[in-house]
């Protein structure tokens, strides 16, 4: 190869980003950049920044940006990362304390802002949040004929499920006429892990102090009524280990399910000419002994330490949480503040926010746990643990012992 | 064509056999297209049923008015055409020495070739990626031809070797007794002799870069873009547009029933080598 | 120009063009797999010399996966042989008019293998694809969530397999069909003059001259049977309980999920040794021809 050619080739593109320096990029997944493209066009405006939006599938801003940070460069300023890649990232990002102000940190649900504390760096600010509330189908709810029947067989009134034990008594009243009353998801294990909070565990799977509870009392009796309705109830399709997220959401809207726990951007995203349009209820995530509580799934800008442009990227940053609620517009409709869900509340269209604010700000509700290994040990201890208890045979004290032990090794504890 | 009565029998069962192989076989595709014009709300209906209820064309009409479209379908052919010609250029020339000119490096070349193909693709894309930064083509159409040649050339070559190893080799030899250089024997006896082999490299070469995504994932973002990207993005975190999904799945499929149907046609039997020979 | 210099000149761009592409990843591979080392910060690492091996090499985990592979790839292979090599005949019997037909049986090439995984998936899910609803309508099985493809950890791997002998047979098929056509016609018609019958004439002609090419498509798809992960990953990720999970999957999780770039090399270095060794047996073993 020739030295001169790659040296002047190498050149030209220094000198092309060095002219561009009153732009920022910003790397996102597709519903990334639908929730900031508004505040994006505002900020351009305000300040005269340019944002450049680059959108790639779900996987790609992990793996560019992976790979952007180990060769030592970087053409992104900002990047918008799922909160579960926060630990593997926050060693090779700014931090962004100084833009956590009190009047910020007072408007973020405290489990986000502690989301974003990896090691006691403020390695990134929320963009926009979300977590899984209850969906219902407000016709079979509001029926005289079923609430009568459901108030006699069961000794109380038919309501939206808030507590464990409804939920297990509707989805068994709701199995019936070729209906399913819910379904148990076996394919991921994250629904399982909200309950885990609301059985009392001082957090999901690791203790504050990275320490493995994976088989704590919380933990068995929450994989215990996960399965129930699968194992002893029969209220749910039975193939549970086959059903994802998608699956579960498209029985609910096919009329398949009388009820799901899922995330609550589904909520507006409900196809009009469905089964199930205009029926559909929505109320927080049920609560277990240690009352409600979910898994939030925000999302977070970061930036680079390879950016160029690191003072307008933390412009935008700013700006984006400031003006928080230009997102909200957006398909997807989400956003991470309690004043932008405030300014919507009670707007038609707009049910699921107070359900999804209260569960948000529920006092069971946390992260998951902030550790590098967290992917290894979903995959490696807690699905096989997770996915063996669905098979309704084995012993899910013992199922989660092995885990733990697996997670331990994995830790080196 | 032959004359007698029980061989048109025989042809007619085995004409029925082959069409009723290939349409069982076709089926899955054609549900794929029955998916894309069932309207939005049936798309992922339970109970499924095979055929649409109600033909409708919104998911094409989505696909067609997302932005980036026809730019993604246009570096997809960009990148496709380059890197078969290219993986052609490299791998042919190779191929035909490794069959004709057997000795131990060649064997060893054609082994060697061959890792390259071994090699886990998560494994190649990183460094991939310093390659490219380094030379400044991260994101360019070139930048990602370079990276498509490089898992379509093992193919290429062990495809091309394979038929020109069952090429004679008198053949060869014979022109060069003619007044043919070894090149000139390989450029003008020999490669047009091998056109079914030619084309079905093509082929292959084409519809691999076609669509690869795990490079493309990695060392494009906008510029040079691919469908398969863009495709991908129909699936995000915050749910599935299946619908569309197999729309844009469909639409990218026509170009290449084109290009496999006009390669096909290459693939003609009956070489009769003697009669070259004289 | 000298036999040498003809050869040398031959191969120099093939050489020079995987030597830079490809010779540098597979080094720093090699290389990486010796280093305590992260893939999002190559910079810092810490030399181990050969425990990321020793540490693959003991884990029944890297084992099982190692058998369940050869399983997938042996069912997936031993099937788009079968049906691809069985097309390829038919095909050859119909010759002239086959192009349809031909290009009806590459339809599997020309989808996205994303939309591929995704479209069996859905196919294959109980109470929800089509497959069963098909075989219940058909009166096969009872109800359609009677047979688990994706979910019953006896039948998975070889259910997400099926995806992948649909989309590739149709490899087999045209590889083997430009080969069979490639045969010269002269060799049939003296074999036809010597009153061989047809299965002889197979047997003798057809099956000696399309050594190089089966070889061909036995390496090729071998190695890439061996490899798969992404279609088994859009399926059912590996699971229920690890039970789909293949070799190149534990390397993928290794070294993207977790970021462990040294055993991921480590666990990819020797796979690619296993897998040079497989592929030099079949060059011997079925390619080589008496030639030269």
């Amino acid at each position: 190869m020739n030295k001169t050619l790659l040296c002047t080739v190498a050149a030209l593109c220094l000198a092309t980003s060095a002219a561009n320096a009153e732009a920022i990029t910003v790397l996102v997944e597709g519903g990334g950049h639908s929730l900031q493209q508004a505040a994006a066009d505002a900020f351009t405006k305000e300040t005269g920044i340019e944002v450049n939006f680059v959108e790639v599938p779900y996987q790609g801003v992990y793996d560019k940006l992976t790979a952007e940070i180990a060769s030592g460069s970087s053409n992104y300023d900002v990047v918008t990362i799922d909160v579960v890649w926060n630990a593997a990232f926050a060693s090779h990002v700014e931090d962004l304390s100084d833009l956590f102000t009190d009047a910020v940190k007072a408007d973020i649900p405290p489990a986000l802002v502690a989301d974003a504390n990896v090691g006691g760096k403020m390695m990134g600010m929320p963009a926009w949040a979300n977590a899984e509330i209850v969906f219902y189908r407000k016709d079979l709810w509001e029926d005289p004929a079923n609430q009568a029947a459901f108030k006699q067989q069961y000794g109380y009134d038919l309501a939206p499920p808030a507590t464990w034990q409804q939920w297990r008594d509707m989805a068994k009243f709701f199995t019936k006429d070729g209906m399913f009353g819910t379904d148990v998801i076996g394919a991921t294990s994250e629904e399982w892990m909200a309950e885990v909070l609301q059985a009392g565990s001082p957090g999901v799977i690791l203790d504050a102090d990275g320490k493995v509870i994976l088989d704590n009392q919380a933990h068995i009796d929450a994989l215990e009524f996960y399965r129930a309705p699968l194992c002893e109830d029969k209220s749910v399709p039975d193939n549970a280990l086959e059903i994802n997220w998608g699956e579960a959401q498209n029985l609910f809207y096919q009329g398949q399910t009388a009820m799901m726990k899922f995330w609550a951007h589904a909520y507006k995203m409900t196809p009009e000419d469905s089964k199930v349009a205009g029926k559909v209820g929505v109320a927080p995530m049920i609560g277990g002994s240690a009352g409600v509580a979910g898994i939030p799934g925000p999302w977070y800008n970061v930036i680079p330490s390879t950016s160029q442009h690191k003072d307008a990227a933390r412009q935008f940053i700013a700006y984006q949480i400031a003006h928080n609620a230009l997102g909200i517009e957006a398909p997807l409709g989400l956003a991470a503040t309690n004043s932008a869900y405030a300014s919507y509340m009670g707007k038609p269209g707009y049910e699921h926010f107070g359900p999804l604010l209260e569960t948000l700000s529920a006092p069971a509700t946390r992260g998951r746990p902030l550790n590098e290994h967290y992917q290894e040990i979903v995959d490696e201890a807690v699905m096989p643990a997770f996915q063996g208890a669905l098979e309704c045979e084995d012993n899910v004290a013992s199922l989660l012992q092995d885990a733990a032990a697996t997670a331990r090794d994995i830790l080196g504890q | 064509m032959a004359d007698r009565t029980p061989q048109d029998a025989g042809k007619l069962v085995i004409n029925a056999v082959a069409l009723l192989l290939v349409l069982s076989y076709a089926l899955p595709y054609v549900y794929l297209v029955s998916t894309a014009l069932k309207p939005a709300v049936d798309v992922q209906q339970i109970p499924p049923s095979f055929f649409p209820n109600r033909v409708s064309f919104e998911n094409f009409g989505m696909v067609i008015s997302t932005a980036g479209l026809p730019q993604a379908f246009m570096n997809s052919a960009i990148v496709a055409i380059l890197t078969t010609l290219l993986s052609l250029l490299i791998a042919v020339p190779a191929a035909y020495v490794s069959a004709l000119y057997r000795r131990r490096i060649t064997v060893l070349f054609l082994l060697f070739a061959l890792i390259t193909r071994m090699v886990p693709a998560v494994s190649l894309g990183v460094p991939l990626f310093q390659i490219l930064k380094s030379l400044g083509l991260l994101d360019t159409t070139i930048g990602l031809v370079l990276a498509h040649t490089s898992t379509a050339v093992p193919l290429a070559l062990l495809l091309m070797a394979a038929f020109f190893e069952g090429m004679p080799k008198e053949l060869e030899e014979a022109a060069r007794i003619d007044g043919c250089s070894r090149f000139g024997a390989f450029w003008r006896i020999m490669l047009p002799l091998a056109p079914g082999g030619l084309a079905v490299t093509a082929l292959f070469s084409f519809i691999a870069s076609w669509n690869e995504f795990l490079f493309a994932l990695l060392l494009t973002s906008e510029n040079s873009k691919t469908a398969p990207i863009f495709i991908a993005e129909f699936n995000s975190v915050y749910g599935l547009a299946w619908g569309p999904m197999t729309a844009a799945a469909v639409l990218y499929s026509l170009p290449v029933i084109l290009v496999t149907l006009i390669l096909q046609r290459q693939i003609v039997g009956g070489l009769t080598f003697g009669a070259v020979k004289g | 120009m000298t036999e040498r210099r003809f050869v040398l000149l031959m191969l120099l761009p093939a050489v020079l063009f995987l030597g830079f592409m490809v010779a540098y990843p597979v080094a720093l591979l090699v290389y990486n797999s010796f280093f305590d080392v992260k893939l999002i910060d190559p910079a810092s690492r810490v030399w181990v010399g050969l425990a990321n091996y020793a540490e693959v090499l003991t884990s029944k985990r890297m084992l099982e996966s190692a058998i369940r592979t050869l399983k997938y790839s042996a069912f997936a292979l031993s099937f788009e042989l079968l049906f691809g090599f069985g097309a390829a005949l038919l095909f050859s019997a119909i010759a002239k008019h086959s192009h349809w037909h031909r290009t009806i049986f590459a339809l599997p090439l020309m989808i996205s293998p994303i939309v591929a995984g995704l479209l069996w998936r859905f196919l294959l899910v109980g109470n929800i694809g089509i497959l069963n609803y098909g075989l219940a309508a058909l009166g096969i099985i009872h109800d359609p969530g009677a047979i688990k493809w994706l979910s019953d950890t006896d039948i998975v791997i070889y259910s997400v397999a099926v995806a992948d002998i649909w989309l590739t047979t149709s490899f087999v098929a045209l590889v083997s069909y430009a080969g069979l056509m490639n045969i010269p016609k002269d060799l049939f018609e003296a074999a036809r003059i010597d009153g061989a019958s047809a299965i002889k004439r197979f047997w003798y002609v057809t099956l000696p001259m399309m050594r190089p090419v089966l070889a061909v498509v036995v390496i090729v798809r071998g190695i890439d049977a061996l490899k798969t992960f992404d279609l088994i990953w859009i399926q059912t990720q590996g699971g229920p309980r690890q039970s789909s999970e293949v070799l190149s999957m534990n390397i993928y999780q290794r070294m993207v999920r977790y970021g462990d770039l040294g055993q991921a090399s480590a666990s990819a270095t020797l796979f690619l040794v296993f897998m040079i060794a497989l592929a030099g047996l079949a060059y011997w073993k079925i390619w080589r021809t008496d030639r030269g």
